[in-house]
């Protein structure tokens, strides 16, 4: 998995490893707990895991910045003294000169301590730059597209796996020819409607995640200027692809972002009778859900479809909360909120995509039958009695026999003897 | 295909007809109007797709650009005899031809009317049910689809004579008006005979009943035979005529009054001597005018059926609704009442279909179902005497014929004429 | 001449001219038709008829509406989205003003973004609809996925290229409105025309029985 730029593998990895995970947790628990940072003087020191190592920088500076606002042009003016040339209009950024300007080592060392300015591409007043961006831009390139590409992968692979050895699952004893429905029209069109975007939200979503990685340095950096020994300028060429796919998929995945909470939110209303955990469940779990045979008893959703059910809930709810926090910036003030939300964005949605492959791979050449109920509405009895039979048995009102289950014939002899 | 149904097929596209086939987005909406689909939840009975070998023959041989599109191999295949006979449920027995579909229809197609020119090409290619092909040999051979002769006719306007004591005049030349009957009414209901001697009597109405055109029922509209519908028409037309008439007064029959009324002048190429008025159009003129006064209202709990063909598609929206109001003092709507009613079940020549029978009672729970929603309803007064003999059916298949009684508006009106004490039921 | 030029060019003008003549050649191909004069006595006015009916079925009934709501939400969804942002977004606005000098007051971006939201939401309903109802994939043909998916590729890519950044993204918006435009006097995207043919039919010949339903 090349989704890491090339490295060479030191002794420090191990100690840079804990500091990524420290600098991640300290993110999300900030944005989560700590109080929103206000744009006030770099001795508030904000910036908690790291103030204390850096206490005697932040000593320093703190006379050298008295009295500066916080903007990064007023804040490098009176760093040294030193004039600072300004682009056109107030973005706030200053152009490099021959002197250096936004690299300035006291600069990042005010920044470090806590300072707070305009980063480049402010989309609101009053945001910060700060140090944690280069922990934040290390922590999403080292661990969560490796490990993001490790699980999508890793579902991938067990899906095949599981066909290979378990191959489709077939309805026991053939399809009766007799049908009873199991959604009705709403339920699925919700189930659809959220489908649909999800996979157009997931596509652009995957694009602006690994896209550069895998483009530019997998295939490009990679395969084919590394081991291939194409001319360099090919990832010039994979840049430009690169750069066409993300301008694409970021305001596809923008302006579909409304929609997949409009979808749902339907589909949570929609779905959420007989999603709530019964009884059954806990036998249905001590069973291995009958995939490794043996009959496991459901109502209308077994435990996997109703944990299935409460991810999308729950994680989507974050998805969804993330997502707006991420499309209106001008929500906070505080950009260490979207840097965790970033973070927490992606890792929801590459568990939802995990999941949701396990998912479209049971509900459709997986296992025969399922398709039906979110096609027609309808199932095979035989279907239902195999994988829902408590509710077979509630909306029919007959008794759900399991004389097709592996030994459910001798078992029902017995019974009747 | 037969070319004789395919050349009709094609004879009936008008503009119109092309309008309604290129504007079909297949929403399926139409499902949802129709009371085939509802009782069933079958899809084939989409009324849309009821039009299919329609659809195929306009895009093979009549839609514009088909050149264009037969270049790249996008013309459906020729319509063949055994697609007809495929269809030949769906085009007969699962269509009454009520128009609700083009109620709900966001294009607003006359699936309908369409239905009935696709009935021109069976026709003429001698598909259709037994029952409707039955009928129509009754028709050539008798003039009436029940086998009604002008001597059976006599005998009950004698017994109505009878029973209510007035002159029914037969074959006046120079009467105002001339009343014309569904067989139905003849044969299972004559008391409407009387009901009409009342009425016409209290309203100081001359009138007279013909005994060479007395049959309002239409087969010809109903197997889908213009020629058939033609020669019914004229032969009331004609008689009409010679008589010297003002007006022929069509029944309490719902395809009857389409049939005379819009379909008639053009099937005959040219407007009447006369003008067609429907009773209920006639008693409303007549309880406006106060010719009518009313005595005792009938006090049950009662609803009203509105028959497709005379207030969907009839245009008589109102004027039963004003004679119910005279007439009984509780009168309550069913939801839905008016154009968007859900039809009986067995219009459009569906009854007299024995194959569609069990369609029929199905279609007709639906109607059911919405008369229990209001709950109570102790009388359900329907105008058409097609109608009646539905619900009456249906009543009886679902076991309700105990608790509903279903009557006709003129005989409701006639029995709540002020001073008139309804004669005793005749057995 | 760049591929863009080419799409927004020549091939943007051979589309324009297959889809203008096209479209009027098949409306007047149903009208040339023609229909037989109606005889029977009128009880009021067809022409006032033609006009309610095509009035009267932009509006559902109350009745049906209850059945079949998600329907018709997403209908209006699609269809007024849809209409809002081919008619008020900016860059189309512009886009018009190059050929024909015309220009009007474009909506805000982020209503052209709220227009276009509503626009998927609806497409996406009906087209769900069409394969998960048994009536609607008994109903359905080739033709009507194939409407579905090009109108949609139409507005998928033009929501991609919003940031107006890169000719590619926007070459293939312009690519694809120029298929859309050649396949749509050959399909039912024509019902855009016709539906006022149909209603008006039909609003006709109600309004001379003197009611409208």
């Amino acid at each position: 998995m090349a989704t890491v730029p090339n490295r060479r593998a030191t002794d420090e990895d191990g100690m840079i490893f804990m500091r990524r995970v420290l600098t991640l947790l300290a993110l999300l628990l900030w944005a989560g707990g700590a109080p929103a940072q206000n744009a006030t003087a770099p001795d508030t020191a904000a910036g908690g895991a790291r103030a204390t190592t850096l206490e005697d920088i932040l000593a320093r500076q703190k006379n050298r910045l008295k009295g500066t606002t916080q903007r990064l042009p007023d804040a490098l003016r009176e760093i040294e003294g030193r004039p600072v040339p300004l682009p056109d209009g107030d973005a706030g950024v200053p152009q490099l000169g021959t002197l250096g300007g936004a690299s300035d080592p006291d600069l990042w060392r005010a920044l470090k301590s806590g300072a707070q300015a305009t980063p480049s591409s402010s989309t609101a007043r009053g945001q910060l730059m700060q140090v944690l961006g280069e922990d934040w831009r290390l922590v999403r390139r080292q661990y969560l597209l490796r490990y993001g590409g490790y699980v999508l992968l890793g579902m991938a692979a067990i899906i095949v796996l599981f066909r290979l050895i378990r191959g489709k699952i077939a309805i026991r004893g053939g399809r009766s020819g007799r049908t009873i429905p199991r959604f009705s029209l709403s339920h699925r069109i919700a189930h659809w409607f959220l489908a649909s975007v999800f996979i157009l939200m997931g596509l652009s979503g995957l694009i602006i995640l690994f896209g550069r990685p895998l483009l530019v340095e997998f295939l490009g950096r990679d395969l084919l200027v590394g081991r291939m020994g194409m001319d360099p300028s090919v990832i010039d060429t994979l840049k430009s692809v690169n750069s066409v796919l993300l301008s694409a998929s970021l305001q596809g995945h923008n302006l579909f972002g409304p929609v997949f909470v409009l979808a749902w939110a339907i589909m949570v209303v929609r779905f959420m009778k007989g999603n709530f955990f019964q009884w059954a469940d806990a036998k249905w779990i001590l069973k291995g859900g009958g995939l490794l045979g043996g009959h496991a008893s459901s109502h209308h959703y077994n435990f996997g479809e109703k944990t299935w059910y409460w991810m999308v809930v729950l994680i989507g709810l974050g998805m969804c909360a993330t997502g707006l926090f991420l499309l209106f910036p001008m929500l906070s003030q505080t950009l260490v909120y979207h840097q965790a939300a970033t973070l927490l964005h992606a890792i929801g949605a590459v568990l939802l995509i995990a999941v949701a492959m396990g998912h479209a791979y049971v509900g459709s050449i997986g296992m025969e039958g399922s398709i039906d109920s979110m096609l027609r509405g309808e199932v095979d009895e035989n279907w239902a009695k195999e994988h829902h039979d408590l509710w077979y048995e509630e909306v029919t009102g007959k008794k759900a026999d399991h004389a097709n289950d592996p030994g459910g014939a001798e078992a029902q002899a017995e019974g009747a003897a | 295909m037969t070319d004789a149904a395919l050349t009709t097929l094609l004879d009936q596209m008008d503009a119109d007809i092309a309008s309604y086939l290129e504007a079909c987005v297949h929403c399926g909406e139409c499902a949802e109007a129709c009371h085939f689909y509802l009782a069933t939840k079958d899809p084939k009975y989409t009324p849309t797709w009821k039009l299919q070998p329609l659809v195929r023959a306009y895009r093979r041989h009549k839609a514009p650009l088909r050149g264009i599109r037969g270049m790249f191999g996008l013309l459906p295949p020729e319509v063949t005899e055994d697609d007809l006979r495929d269809w030949e449920e769906l085009v007969y027995d699962s269509c009454t031809m009520c128009g609700r579909c083009t109620l709900v229809c966001p294009m607003g197609i006359d699936i309908a009317g369409t239905i009935r020119k696709m009935r021109e090409a069976y026709a003429a290619a001698d598909i259709a049910p037994d029952g409707l092909k039955q009928a129509r040999e009754n028709v050539e051979k008798t003039s009436s689809p029940m086998g009604v002769t002008a001597k059976a006719l006599l005998a009950q306007v004698r017994h109505q004579e009878e029973e209510t004591g007035l002159k029914i005049p037969v074959d006046r030349e120079g009467a105002d008006y001339m009343a014309i009957f569904s067989s139905h009414e003849i044969m299972a209901s004559p008391e409407i005979i009387g009901a009409y001697a009342r009425i016409f009597d209290r309203a100081g109405l001359s009138w007279t009943i013909s005994t060479k055109a007395y049959e309002a029922t239409n087969v010809g509209v109903q197997i889908g035979s213009a020629p058939l519908a033609k020669k019914l028409v004229r032969r009331v037309v004609d008689e009409a005529e010679r008589l010297g008439v003002k007006y022929v007064v069509s029944p309490e029959c719902g395809h009857a009054y389409g049939a005379i009324r819009w379909a008639g002048p053009n099937l005959l190429g040219r407007s009447f001597g006369f003008e067609v008025i429907h009773i209920i159009e006639l008693l409303d003129r007549l309880r406006a005018e106060g010719k009518l006064p009313v005595g005792d209202k009938d006090g049950r709990r009662m609803t009203l059926h509105d028959p497709c063909q005379i207030v969907r598609r009839g245009g008589l929206l109102k004027e039963p609704r004003n004679l119910l109001e005279g007439a009984c003092s509780n009168f309550v709507e069913m939801k839905g009442a008016g154009i968007a009613n859900l039809c009986c079940g067995g219009g459009g020549g569906v009854s007299a279909n024995p194959r569609a029978e069990e369609l029929m009672i199905a279609a007709f729970g639906e109607k059911l179902k919405q008369i229990d929603e209001i709950g109570g309803i102790e009388a359900v007064v329907v105008p058409c005497a097609n109608c009646r003999g539905v619900f009456e059916d249906g009543l009886f298949e679902h076991d309700r014929d105990e608790d509903l009684e279903v009557i006709s508006l003129g005989q409701l009106v006639a029995d709540r004429l002020a001073g008139d004490a309804p004669p005793k039921p005749s057995e | 001449m760049t591929v863009l030029q080419f799409l927004e060019g020549p091939m943007f003008y051979a589309a324009f001219a297959i889809f203008a003549v096209g479209a009027i050649w098949r409306v007047a191909g149903i009208v040339r038709l023609g229909r037989k004069p109606d005889l029977a006595p009128p009880k009021g006015s067809a022409a006032a008829g033609w006009f309610k009916g095509n009035l009267r079925h932009f509006v559902p009934r109350g009745l049906f509406a209850e059945r079949t709501w998600m329907h018709l939400l997403g209908g209006y969804a699609f269809h007024l989205g849809l209409f809002v942002l081919l008619v008020f977004a900016a860059p189309h606005i512009a886009f018009f003003e190059r050929f024909t000098g015309l220009s009007w007051t474009a909506l805000p971006r982020w209503g052209f973004i709220l227009a276009a939201e509503f626009a998927f939401a609806g497409l996406i309903v009906l087209w769900v609809r069409r394969f998960s109802d048994p009536v609607m994939r008994q109903i359905s043909d080739r033709d009507d996925h194939a409407g579905s998916w090009l109108t949609f590729l139409v507005m998928l890519t033009g929501c991609l290229a919003l940031e107006e950044a890169h000719d590619a993204l926007r070459a293939l918006h312009m690519g694809l409105v120029n298929l859309w435009l050649i396949y749509f006097p050959f399909s039912r995207l024509m019902h855009a025309f016709t539906f006022a043919l149909a209603r008006g039919a039909t609003g006709a010949v109600y309004g001379r029985k003197g009611m409208n339903p």
